[in-house]
């Protein structure tokens, strides 16, 4: 078991060189910007623990930020690359409302679960498309994937402006899903919802997919060399085809979640800067599937603690931006370095 | 001249580990002026991470080297560069959209930069060319071009940077035996301007016919070094392995001892092929038209041929990769319709010829790559989960029995030496017992005792009554292991022969359209 001891060390270090490095870097700005540089890192890191509130806060957002890096990094294993996450959750989330406001009466043994599929399969169709071109005339899935997304606004604008549209509200929303479409909470007084279950739960089955089955293998083939796995028996197309469409549905499904746990209806603006850091949440963790729900819940940490910074200290929040984007940069050179 | 003015080169005390890994160890390497200094040893004894270590592409741990008499550091290539150091790697870095001139240029400080005027850089190439015999068009694009000409694409390269000492790291696996001559002349004719050159092979013939002196290493240390005069190919197998091999039992070099036994075939038709057609892979290959043959149980069935005749058609045809038309009966059954899964499925196994486009995961662990084929069969698979102790357990025996040179089952493929590589391929292949094992050049870059040891695998199958197609460019290893040898030519089957009227003038003839 030393190897293993010894190989788990050498992940690690590059890690919590990166993460100081970072956050020196950033601490370094905030000093000439004359805030407590303590101060704003103990913010930063400890306010997810300071009250079950807060906890209960961090893991809400972690859901959105864990779904949206495994829709990027399934496809990743196969070497290709969702960017469209955000459009996925943006199609998943008006599918679950749509049934959601569609079917409001329906009780919540029937609603809830027909609420989370309808995201799920909205997600995917969204992805399906981009995953065809590919499939059938080998268009670059990261462009059509990308520009789906823009698509994709001005849908959800349609939506929520003229179909569903609730005149009560100033900003582009949707009425609320019947209550029987609302992810029931977890903890009392706070605001953390079944989703998170699903998520954690969606986590360990792609892991499980990924690292423990033949099927799963075949990814990770293609992704090493897909005209090598092609020549021992892989269907690689079609694995492109399916690994863009499961992406797409994760991303569908980080969409019904907002909706059914988070906001209850269809509102402008609710995919929130997921994608991006999905994005960097799947790179940091280097496609590493049990990496990745590690590497979502430290970055929900630091969002956390960078509205809390912002609210208590008007440190701009987007300080921690920096040290996310920090972090990612200062892994890829390791990577370089290393390699001499 | 004294003998340090003579010396271009000298590297002296190098170390390089990579984790626990020690891949070289106070090694020592004297190149002369004008000199063509032969590098020899056994898959993985360190002979391209010396040359990376050369180039400036890995940092050695300890160790000095000294180019025209002053210590000089070598932290990059463009260092290297700088010093005169040119490389031509196994695997070439081209971009293939661009024409040779393009290529060669590229990365260097151009006078015309905005109008990328390459009049001036295109007469320095064509002199080049035309003094060392390294004869190429500068304005075709490299994608329909075949290896030799890439390979002067790359050799011109570092000779356009004026280089004084060239690298070239098995320059000749990839080569048809005319373009290694053309490329020895070529040589020859450097040095003869001055110029060195390190060369790195494992064919002792090669080493024997070239190189002025050669240096040994072994296990990451260099062992000897002698000028050719000094040794025979007995000493330096004997620098090289050791004593781990025993010439005297061994299937190369005591052939006649094998002879009764590598003669017997089975008499059941194991493949029956008619009149098959294949499309060509590329421009430089031919296609297949109306092959018909047929391989026996027990039988070792040799396809001859300078390569893009067919070889790479009938492979891939024959695995379910490349559509065909025609009929194949394998074992009974028709497989014509079959996809490559169904294929492997029955018991046919694929070596391919290359090994790092159609065979390696290089981002893969060492046990992910030996199970690619049979990731959905027992013992690896019970056809949905995959058993990782299993997995384990039987890629180390693979990684013991084909001396596979790597840390453990779950390194990374990519750190492989390039014969290492190869010995996984065969391990792969030979793992899944196949009823049938397509091979082509199985022992590219494979050093003598791993050669060696494939023999006696394909004679191991041979006595349990296996059928092989061996696909080759090297006549020795067909005229030693087959039992019949089909010549091809432009996509044709010029003619098969028979154990015992083996005679390489003859295919020679076959193979270049001349019978
Ligand atoms: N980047 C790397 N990381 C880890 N180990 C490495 C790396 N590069 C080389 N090695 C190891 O160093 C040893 C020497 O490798 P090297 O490629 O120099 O062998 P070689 O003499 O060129 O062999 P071959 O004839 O098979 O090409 C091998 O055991 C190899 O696995
Ligand atoms: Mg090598």
């Amino acid at each position: 078991m030393k190897q293993t001891f010894i190989s788990i060390g050498n992940t690690l270090i590059p890690y919590l060189v990166a993460i100081t490095a970072s956050f020196l870097a950033a601490g370094l700005f905030i000093g000439m910007m004359g805030f407590d540089v303590l101060k704003a890192y103990e913010t930063i890191l400890l306010s997810s623990f300071r009250s079950p509130g807060a906890f209960a806060q961090t893991l809400v957002k972690f859901v959105p930020l864990l779904l949206q890096a495994l829709a990027f990094t399934i496809p990743l294993a196969a070497g290709k690359f969702n960017i469209g996450g955000e459009g996925q959750l943006i199609v998943g989330a008006i599918g679950a409302a749509g049934v959601g406001i569609v079917f409001a009466n329906l009780p919540i043994y029937l609603l809830l679960p027909l609420v989370i599929i309808a995201g799920v399969v909205f997600g995917a169709l969204w992805a399906a498309f981009p995953a065809w071109l590919l499939y059938r005339f080998g268009i670059n899935e990261i462009l059509t994937t990308v520009l789906l997304n823009f698509v994709s606004f001005s849908l959800i604008d349609y939506i929520a402006t003229e179909i569903w549209r609730d005149p009560a509200a100033g900003h582009p929303t949707t009425v609320p899903i019947g209550a029987g479409g609302e992810l029931p909470l977890l903890m009392e007084r706070t605001n953390l919802h079944a989703g998170f279950i699903i998520a954690v739960l969606i986590a360990v089955l792609v892991y499980i997919y990924t690292n423990h089955t033949s099927a799963g293998y075949e990814l990770i083939a293609t992704g090493a060399n897909a005209r090598a796995s092609r020549a021992y028996g892989i269907n690689v197309r079609s694995l492109f085809l399916l690994s863009l469409i499961l992406g797409g549905g994760v991303a569908g499904l980080s969409g019904a979640i907002e909706v059914a746990g988070v906001h209850h209806r269809l509102i402008e603006g609710l995919q929130s800067n997921f994608l991006l850091l999905g994005l960097i949440i799947g790179l940091i963790a280097k496609g590493n599937h049990f990496g990745v729900p590690f590497v979502a819940f430290f970055i929900a940490v630091l969002e956390i603690g960078a509205s809390s910074m912002q609210r208590t200290m008007s440190i701009p929040g987007e300080m921690v931006f920096i040290v996310e984007a920090l972090i990612l940069l200062f892994i890829l050179l390791s990577d370089l370095v290393r390699k001499k | 001249m004294t003998p340090s003015e003579s010396t271009l080169l000298e590297m002296r005390g190098v170390r390089k580990t990579f984790g626990p890994v020690i891949a070289l160890d106070n090694v020592t390497l004297n190149v002369k002026r004008g000199e063509i200094h032969g590098l020899l040893g056994g898959n993985g004894a360190g002979k391209t991470t010396l040359m990376n270590v050369l180039f400036g592409l890995y940092k050695a741990d300890a160790g000095e080297i000294a180019v025209d008499g002053r210590v000089a550091q070598v932290r990059s290539p463009r260092e290297a560069i700088g010093l005169g150091i040119g490389m031509v790697h196994q695997q070439f870095l081209q971009v293939n959209s661009f024409s040779a001139a393009e290529n060669i240029v590229l990365g260097t400080p151009l006078r015309n930069r905005p109008t990328l005027d390459l009049t001036t850089p295109k007469q320095k190439i064509r002199a080049l060319s035309e003094k060392f015999g390294l004869s190429l068009d500068p304005d075709a694009t490299l994608e329909s071009q075949p290896m030799g000409v890439r390979q002067r694409v790359e050799i011109l390269k570092a000779l356009y940077r004026d280089a004084k000492l060239l690298i070239l790291d098995e320059p000749t696996t990839m080569l048809t035996p005319q373009q290694v001559d053309s490329l020895f002349n070529s040589l020859r004719a450097m040095v003869k301007s001055g110029l060195s050159v390190i060369f790195i092979t494992h064919k002792l013939r090669e080493v024997l016919t070239l190189c002025e002196r050669i240096t040994v290493l072994r296990n990451g240390k260099s062992v000897i070094t002698l000028a050719r005069e000094e040794a025979t190919e007995d000493t330096f197998i004997k620098a090289m392995v050791g004593e781990e091999m025993n010439i005297g039992r061994s299937l190369l070099f005591a052939k006649s001892s094998y002879e009764t036994e590598i003669a017997q075939v089975g008499s059941k038709e194991l493949l029956k092929v008619d009149g098959l057609s294949v499309e060509a892979a590329s421009q430089e290959n031919q296609v297949i038209s109306d092959w018909s043959f047929t391989l026996r149980e027990g039988e070792i069935l040799g396809v001859a041929g300078v390569a893009g005749n067919g070889q790479h058609e009938l492979a891939e045809s024959l695995m379910g990769i490349r559509p065909c038309k025609g009929k194949v009966v394998f074992d009974g059954a028709e497989m014509t319709t079959l996809v490559t899964r169904d294929l492997l499925a029955r018991g046919i196994a694929y070596v391919p010829e290359n090994r790092w486009d159609d065979g390696l995961l290089p981002k893969a662990t060492v046990a992910q790559n030996l199970i690619l084929g049979s990731h959905r069969r027992p013992p690896y698979s019970n056809g949905l989960m995959l058993n990782l102790g299993a997995i384990l357990k039987r890629s180390q025996e693979l990684i013991d029995e084909f001396k596979i040179k790597t840390e453990s089952p779950q390194s990374l493929a990519a750190n492989l030496s390039g014969g290492n590589v190869q010995r996984m391929m065969l391990a792969r292949a030979f793992s899944q017992n196949p009823k049938l094992m397509i091979v082509h050049n199985p022992t590219q870059g494979l050093d003598i005792p791993s050669t060696e040891f494939v023999y006696n695998k394909l004679l191991e199958r041979k006595r349990a009554g296996m059928g092989t197609l061996l696909i080759s460019e090297n006549l020795d290893e067909l005229f030693l292991m087959c039992n019949r040898v089909a010549a091809i030519y432009r996509g044709r089957i010029v003619g098969v022969l028979e154990r015992g009227q083996f005679d390489a003038y003859r295919v020679g003839r076959m193979m270049s359209g001349l019978e």
